[in-house]
């Protein structure tokens, strides 16, 4: 050992101070406290607890219970994330104090029972996630982005107070719960009418399509505001139809429209998805889809599945966007794809394998074991089981015990954890009214299994890709409008 | 026909402003002015601002905090003001900047050339990606112009798209037409325009049609191409076709030097000469010291500014001696690796690749491999199933259902406890087998695998890079172990990676390139040879590759195959390597501002998904010596200077210097000059802040949702805050050890070399050690002004100094 001597600095460079917003500090505590004492009323809901109230205005009951964890949860990890990812930025503490306000807002929102609470909650949440949108202040863009999203927002809000003054004009209830046991002598014409104007609410915060714009067009937010807004602002959509679960399910024919509307926009915001090039956009076409089925589910009566899925689908796009920076890597132009086939041995294991993920699902969850609506849901999964199943075994490079195991090994188990969630919340949605009341199967489902049956081989063929007409026009239909674009970059002056 | 030569030649002449742009996926630090180095700096940053539209110089806040700091000498400040005719205090001038910046007004209308911009924006992603799109832009094979045609009609937000299917065959014909009114003279003027537009892309496109990779071959797309679909949606969009007239070109009419020129360089001056006075006491005292004894160990590293802290570590860790050189270690290659399907041209941009060498199994390992491929095709498997699940329309929704409750759990896991995601990645690398224990590089020559480059190396390619590393650094005596060291970062969830990795093997891992020379020097015909030429290699020097982990700073060992007999070196080695890294470490997170432990620090920065300041990177360079390391083993030089090994006592005639003074140095420039503009003007250069930025077709990021390419620097990498500037925009100081004639001969015979610092692009200092250790600054024209012991700048002895230098 030589040992240490004081060696002369040249030009030493000033040392950063690393110094810590503390209003992030506190509010991250804030956030996680809440999450734990929503887990706490999760439990005490689970025991048979609740609903507890404050008469006429709000009402914690078991679906409140699961979204005050999730949106705790969600939030508490983007506070985290974001105490070292948005480090060092300008107006730090604002972006926290945003991404706080939204929480309680979200909070005070799924709790709300006064229709007019419902409403303001609803109206703020929106404009919070706009400013956000915005946040990046002296930005033409963010500033351009977060009119847009705003007047989305607005226009949602407005729906909803539309559909909610109709349902007090007509039953007189100021509160959910007065409306939904009101709704008997109302009718049919004027629920109607509200229940349009709510799904055209839900439709427009779930960014279905042709309402996709403002999703596709936020990328101005901040990372960890995206993953926020695709875990817990657009589930909002879910949450209503839920909520409101009686005036929608007023008309069978009704509610099979909601399902029509929600598999349009998963099966097109899947094909726009596979246009766009940059990784965000990408994310955003494929929320698209996913609130689309989400919808579809509340179509078919299962609005349990619907809030099981919000859940699970922003635990999913929440974790893609905070990792969304490890996307890029270096490809060579041809992907070589090929695979043997499986042989009669292959065959088998697949079918099994499948078949055998169907039957699990549906003993678990209950969708699929009658000639009802959840044949549909069913079906999709034993078509992933299918699908994965079907790539590892013509894959000759693995190991047999890979080939034929894995899928088996991993899917089952994961269908059961689904199954444990799905039950959960199910069990807590009970006693909402108008919930759990499933669609008869009609020509309808039947079309719309057919159309996710035509699209996966379709896809899986490729045969979409043949038509020059259909790319430019999902191109199109992704393109964020050209005044939230950066083109000169010189207007980018953050710095 | 004649024309067809004009549009060519307007072209080149206007691509020439372009700066190309690497894709991200291989980061290239390159100056972004370099198609303006023939210019004067000054010159180039006023001409860059007109067409980019970009500021070339620091803000007068950075200059005011250095100034404030007492980073910039007053004396030499206030000599150079009056030398260009500034009468006023440096307050005043300060004021005087800070005034002239405040006329930035941003338009908010959306006008004809900004809609143009958004539907090009669509096709350029469109066609350049590079396997993001599942769905990739129909017709690509057939080049950009006619994949334009034949899809473009269809796009209802080009006014009368029908239009396009009515384009010529040749896009030389379409661009005919479009600038038939216009006379052939103002051609190259109306190219650079709308190639100045949306300059992200249109560098990339420089680059691709110039470098002719995969990706070009598959897909191609010229510069002609891209300017005829440019000029037809000009047309269609009715925007404007030719520049606006110059509103009056100011401040660069009358030829004066503008202010900021003159702060920068007093900057400059002031770094540089601390640096030089401690490199002149250096180098009175390593002439009366003797060759010392034989070291334990001899390590190279890169000259990456970030082995000056390693370096010194390592040194102060036991009885080493550390080198530097290049960090592709002087090998050429595209390379090859074993689990990936592309090859990477792991040398510096400067240089095209000789050899394509790819790993191969090492021998006698045969259990090992078996199990390293059944892991690696599971592992691929897993991906290419969940891509798939993903991708299909039909198998998304169950497949986020299943695995919803899994993504929670990483949600937490990485968002709450990143310092563990690295022990768990550790755990998982010490269960699987190491890769470099079974794959090794093919270095032998093999003439049945010819692709467009020679397979391996000759024995006469071996000799002659093993001999040249050993020349440049001026090496003189070899230890029982010598180590390679390559260097590569560590960072998770980071679009910018590879900018944080080797720059001299052009943003990849340096430790394949080790590996290559390592391999080459154990060669025993090698040696041979070697000593033939007077390289007298000891029977028992056993060289070693490795890699240097930037961000943790441990040093990983390829030592799979060292012999018995020198098992106990490497033990020792090997414990003196860990504590350098706690010392190097340490040193490290203090630069971060972090407290606490700070092998946790690092380690937790290494893996964490939140982390936007992984590292410094190259942030804080301004400095390139080029000497023994006896010059600078005594000084912290805080990771802000290259330093490259030679030693003019061994190199008459000035061959090692020239190849230093024309490789290094140029490429240590590029990499300066990629700071130094990513720094002054981020939104342009660089590419702004990491929080916002939306990664496209695996080329490069986009701000937001959509426009223009960003492929430089982001602002984290370069800033401490948004506020608090870290990296000081300084263009490079090169300090050289050697008599001054055999400098002056090496840049009279490169006047490349000679013009970038004829025009300021960079500065070279030199520390004769036989004019009596004096130093020497670079003035113009190969005259010199030499320095005196005080910091005053004093005037030239011969020839006219240069005004725009202290």
């Amino acid at each position: 050992m030589t040992g240490q001597t004081q060696a002369t600095t040249v030009g030493q460079l000033p040392t950063p101070d690393g110094e810590d917003s503390r209003v992030a500090a506190t509010l991250t505590r804030v956030v996680w406290f809440l999450c734990v004492v929503s887990v706490g009323v999760l439990a005490l809901g689970l025991r048979g607890g609740g609903p507890w109230e404050i008469d006429g205005l709000v009402a914690v009951d078991g679906l409140t219970a699961v979204l005050w964890v999730t949106v705790t949860f969600v939030s508490g990890i983007v506070h985290s994330y974001s105490r070292r990812y948005m480090a060092g930025t300008r107006a730090i503490d604002r972006f926290f104090g945003r991404v706080f306000a939204f929480t309680l807002i979200v909070m005070v929102l799924v709790a709300a029972d006064a229709l007019a609470l419902f409403v303001a909650a609803w109206l703020g949440m929106g404009l919070v996630m706009a400013d956000l949108i915005g946040h990046v202040e002296g930005w033409p863009q963010a500033r351009a982005t977060a009119a847009l999203s705003r007047r989305y927002f607005l226009a949602s809000t407005g729906a909803l107070a539309v559909a909610l003054g109709t349902l007090w004009w007509h039953t007189g209830a100021t509160t959910v719960s007065g409306v939904a046991s009101a709704l008997g002598e109302a009718s049919g014409t004027v629920v109607l009418f509200a229940a349009t104007a709510l799904v055209l609410a839900a439709m427009i915060q779930s960014a279905l399509v042709p309402f996709h714009t403002w999703l596709v067009a936020s990328m101005t937010a901040p990372t960890p505001a995206s993953a926020l807004m695709h875990a817990g602002f657009v589930n909002a959509g879910g949450v209503l139809l839920v909520r409101f679960a009686p005036v929608v399910t007023v008309e069978g024919w009704f509610m099979l429209a909601v399902a029509v509307v929600g598999a349009t926009s998963a099966l097109s915001g899947k094909l726009l998805k596979t246009v766009r090039t940059d990784v965000k956009g990408q994310l955003g076409c494929s929320t698209v889809g996913q609130m689309g089925f989400m919808i579809m589910q509340a179509g078919l009566g299962f609005f349990g599945a619907a809030v099981t899925h919000l859940v699970l689908h922003g635990f999913y796009k929440g974790y893609q966007f905070l990792s969304s920076g490890s996307q890029v890597a270096h490809e060579s132009p041809q992907s070589p794809t090929a695979t043997d086939s499986a042989g009669p041995v292959g065959a088998v294991v697949i079918a099994a394998t499948a078949l055998a993920g169907g039957v699990l699902f549906a003993a678990l969850t209950g969708k699929g074991t009658k000639l009802d609506s959840g044949l549909v849901l069913a079906l999709l999964v034993v078509l992933t089981v299918l699908h994965a199943a079907r790539d590892l075994v013509t894959r000759s490079a693995l190991p047999a015990s890979v080939r034929y195991g894995a899928v088996p090994l991993v899917a089952l188990p994961a269908i059961g954890i689904y199954g444990v969630v799905y039950g959960t919340i199910e069990g807590l949605l009970g006693g909402l009214p108008g919930v759990g009341a499933t669609a008869e199967l009609t020509v309808v489902h039947g079309l719309v299994a057919a159309a996710f049956v035509a699209t996966y081989l379709a896809i899986e063929r490729g045969a979409y890709k043949h038509s020059q007409r259909l790319y430019v026009m999902l191109l199109n239909a992704t393109q964020p409008p050209s005044e939230t674009q950066l083109t000169a970059t010189e207007e980018y002056n953050e710095y | 026909m004649s024309t067809d030569d004009a549009i060519h030649e307007s072209i080149e002449t206007a691509a020439q402003t372009v700066g190309s742009r690497w894709p991200l996926h291989s980061f290239v630090t390159a100056n972004p002015l370099s198609g303006f180095e023939d210019q004067p700096f000054h010159e180039a940053v006023a001409a860059a601002a007109d067409t980019l539209g970009s500021d070339g110089y620091p803000d007068a806040d950075v200059f005011r905090r250095a100034w404030e700091d007492g980073r910039i000498d007053p004396d030499a400040l206030r000599t150079t003001l009056r030398e260009h005719g500034y009468e006023s205090e440096p307050e005043a001038t300060l004021d005087r900047m800070a005034n002239a910046e405040e006329v930035v007004t941003a338009e908010t209308a959306t006008t004809a050339s900004e809609r143009v911009d958004a539907v090009l924006t669509k096709w350029l992603s469109a066609f350049l990606d590079q396997g993001q799109a599942k769905w990739p832009m129909p017709e690509r094979e057939d080049g950009f112009y006619d994949a334009f045609r034949a899809v473009a009609r269809h796009d209802g937000e080009i006014p009368d798209a029908e239009a396009i299917a009515e384009l010529p065959d040749c896009p030389l014909d379409a661009i005919r037409e479009q600038l038939v009114n216009d006379p052939v003279g103002e051609w190259p003027d109306i190219f650079e325009f709308h190639l100045a537009a949306l300059p992200g892309w249109t560098g990339l496109l420089k680059q691709r049609a110039d470098e002719g990779d995969a990706w070009q071959s598959a897909y191609p797309i010229t510069m002609a191409g891209y300017l005829a679909v440019r000029l037809t949606l000009v047309d269609l969009f009715d925007a404007p076709r030719t520049p606006a007239e110059a509103d009056g070109d100011d401040a660069t009419a009358d030829g004066a030097v503008p202010l900021p020129e003159i702060w920068l360089t007093a900057w400059e001056a002031t770094y540089r000469s601390g640096l030089v006075a401690e490199l002149t006491d250096a180098s009175e005292s390593i002439a009366e010291t003797d060759e010392g004894d034989r070291p334990d160990a001899q390590l190279v590293f890169c000259i990456d500014t970030r082995s000056e802290i390693i370096r010194r570590h390592v040194e102060a860790a036991g009885d080493y001696e550390t080198h530097g050189y290049a960090g592709f270690f002087g090998v050429p290659m595209r390379y090859e690796g074993h689990d990936s399907e592309v090859a990477v041209d792991a040398c510096p941009p400067i240089l095209d690749p000789q050899h394509r060498i790819a790993d191969r199994p090492t021998d006698g390992e045969a259990s090992r491999h078996a199990e390293h491929d059944r892991w690696t095709a599971t592992r691929e498997a897993a991906e290419s199933v969940i891509g798939r699940l993903r991708s299909n329309a039909a198998t998304a929704f169950s497949y986020v259902e299943t695995t919803g409750a899994g993504y929670g759990a990483a949600l937490a896991a990485r968002t709450l406890v990143p310092g563990r995601v690295h022990d768990l990645l550790d755990a998982v690398d010490d269960r699987t087998p190491d890769d470099h224990a079974v794959w090794e590089p093919a270095v032998d020559h093999d003439p049945d695998h010819a692709h467009e480059l020679p397979a391996g190396l000759t024995i006469e390619e071996k000799v002659e890079y093993a001999a040249t590393a050993f020349e440049l650094m001026g090496w003189e005596q070899f230890a029982r172990l010598v180590v390679f060291t390559g260097h590569a970062s560590q960072t998770a969830n980071n679009p910018f990676d590879a900018s944080l990795d080797c720059g001299a093997c052009a943003g990849n891992p340096g430790g394949p390139s080790a590996r290559v020379l390592a391999a080459l020097c154990n060669d025993e015909a090698v040696r041979e040879r070697l000593r033939d030429r007077g390289i007298d290699v000891p029977e028992d020097t056993y060289f070693l590759a490795g890699e240097h982990n930037t961000t943790t700073d441990e040093i990983e060992l390829y030592a799979d195959a060292v012999p018995e007999t020198h098992a106990d070196d490497l033990d020792a080695l090997r414990g003196d390597l860990e504590t350098a890294r706690a010392g190097a470490a340490a040193e490290r997170a203090d630069d971060m501002g972090a407290d606490g432990d700070a092998g946790r620090d690092t380690h937790r920065r290494a893996a964490d998904w939140a982390e936007t300041r992984p590292e410094w990177g190259l942030a804080g360079n301004a400095g390139f010596v080029v000497g023994p390391r006896e010059l600078t083993d005594g000084l912290d030089l805080d990771a802000r200077a290259f330093l490259h090994s030679y030693d003019w006592t061994t190199d008459d005639e000035g061959d090692a210097l020239e190849a230093i003074l024309t490789g290094p140095m140029v490429v240590t420039q590029w990499i300066n000059a990629q700071y130094y503009f990513s720094t002054v003007d981020n939104a342009v250069f660089g590419s702004g802040s990491k929080v916002t930025h939306n990664p496209v077709g695996n080329v490069g990021v986009y701000q937001g949702n959509g426009g223009d390419l960003l492929t430089g620097l982001p602002l984290q990498s370069l800033m401490a805050a948004d506020d608090e500037p870290y990296h000081q925009p300084l263009r490079l100081s090169t300090v050289v050890h050697a008599p001054v004639e055999r400098v002056t001969d090496v840049l009279a015979d490169n006047p490349e070399v000679a013009e970038l610092l004829d025009n300021d692009w960079l500065h070279l200092t030199v520390v004769d050690p036989e004019q009596e250790h004096c130093a020497f600054h670079y003035a113009e024209d190969l005259e010199w002004t030499p320095i005196s012991e005080e910091t005053t700048p004093a005037q030239a002895t011969a020839g006219t100094p240069s005004p725009a230098d202290d």
